[in-house]
């Protein structure tokens, strides 16, 4: 029976390590950021390499990153300093867009880095294997966990498109009642400015003895 | 005794290794934002041949209230053979979808025209379903495991066209805003170019009745 269990256990280790990310170049002196919309209270992980260029030896010392996550508000979550690669994880403390940025120090030949970038916020950046861990849950069971854990993120997030949505009513109703308001105004700033004109010129002309 | 039980360990993380390369469930969906001033690629490893890859990408107009409507993004994407898969020209925002020819590094490209940089909202995702070939390979695999995976590709459909909603509303909103803004602007300086017009008129008509120029003129 444990034997079985270890290579549930097995299967799952291996499953959860398999990352298929994204990649990127970076001119050597050029900054990228990359961002990304989380919700608050969302968990988001991340992880960043630079692609080795000579396979086998260390990364040399002109491909090293600097990297820089900042919250909607500035506020800094994780930073790297000349490193080849890293993590981060955090829970998101507000909604709103939170940014990457890498950055390659200049270097005379100009190189170009290519880096590895992993970025999973929500479903995906759950820890299934101590989920399967803590439970000793059999492999389909797992899969349709995630299925279910995926309809759920779904369904919030069409309450919360709905909402935006609301939002969006209320601000083209506004702008339309604010057309009309201003048009109506309009008329009437253009109808007392004619009236003006003509008293103030007719006063002007009695004065003169023209009139 | 000894190499019998190697051998049986030896079979079944062989077939362990199998197992993991069907169970696969696809790549992780990225949704980002990336700032495009000229020309930006991103590129997504593609593990097996057959896979389909769809997406979607909105080009977010922050700049919306200044300047006249952006010319549109150009996208392309590459095969790992250096062939064209899919192409779409001037348009602020699209969905994509096809079926990948060979495994390899898939290159998705956005160019921008204009000279304004521009920020993209895109989102990839590649789906691998295991088919019949890959169930007749290995006996783990249940039948069961493929309408899994055809279950989990039609929700992640969902969360895609999902990601492209979200987007094109971000979008929305800033023009929304942004009119909203300008009608207010607009009409105030309207409403001040028309006062200044007039007071200038007045200011004239009374010169030209003033004793320093030529009184009888008129």
């Amino acid at each position: 029976m444990s034997r079985i269990n270890f290579h549930i256990i097995l299967i799952l280790g291996l499953m959860s390590t398999v990352a298929h990310s994204m990649r990127f170049d970076l001119q050597s002196g050029a900054t990228k950021c990359i961002s990304d919309d989380i919700k608050s209270s969302a968990m988001t992980v991340g992880k960043y390499a630079v692609v080795n260029p000579n396979e086998g030896s260390s990364v040399p010392d002109s491909h090293k990153l600097t990297v820089r996550v900042t919250s909607p508000h500035g506020s800094n979550y994780h930073y790297g300093d000349h490193v080849e690669s890293g993590n981060f994880a955090f829970t998101a403390a507000e909604t709103g867009d939170y940014s990457a940025c890498f950055w390659v120090s200049d270097h005379k030949p100009s190189t170009t880095v290519t880096i590895d970038f992993d970025w999973k916020t929500g479903v995906a950046a759950k820890d299934w294997s101590n989920v399967a861990k803590k439970g000793q849950i059999e492999l389909m069971e797992l899969e349709l966990k995630k299925l279910y854990d995926t309809v759920s993120s779904i369904h919030d997030e069409m309450f919360y498109l709905r909402e935006r949505e609301e939002e969006m009513q209320q601000l083209n109703r506004s702008t339309n009642s604010k057309m009309a308001v201003f048009s109506g105004l309009s008329l009437f700033v253009c109808l007392s400015v004619a009236g003006l004109q003509l008293w103030h010129l007719k006063m002007f002309f009695a004065r003169k003895k023209l009139l | 005794m000894e190499k019998r039980k190697r051998f049986e360990t030896a079979k079944i993380y062989v077939a362990y290794g199998f197992l993991l390369s069907l169970i696969d469930n696809g790549s992780v969906a990225t949704a980002l934002s990336i700032t495009v001033t000229e020309f930006e690629c991103v590129s997504e490893q593609v593990l097996h041949e057959g896979d389909t890859v769809s997406g979607n990408f909105v080009a977010i107009d922050h700049d919306i209230f200044w300047s006249s409507d952006h010319p549109g993004i150009d996208f392309t994407a590459t095969a790992p053979g250096g062939s064209i898969v899919s192409s779409l020209k001037g348009t602020s925002g699209d969905k994509f979808k096809f079926k990948a020819q060979k495994s390899g590094i898939y290159k998705f490209c956005f160019r921008n025209p204009a000279s304004t940089p521009e920020t993209v909202s895109f989102y990839i995702h590649v789906g691998h379903i295991p088919n019949e070939h890959d169930l007749a390979k290995d006996e783990h695999m249940d039948p069961l495991n493929i309408k899994i995976a055809e279950l989990r590709e039609a929700l992640e459909a969902i969360t895609t066209e999902q990601k492209f909603l979200k987007a094109r509303d971000a979008r929305h909103r800033y023009t929304n805003v942004s009119t909203n803004k300008r009608v207010i602007y607009f009409t105030l300086a309207e409403y001040l170019v028309f006062a200044g017009a007039s007071a200038l008129q007045v200011l004239y008509i009374r010169n030209l009745f003033s004793k320093s120029v030529a009184y009888n003129r008129v």
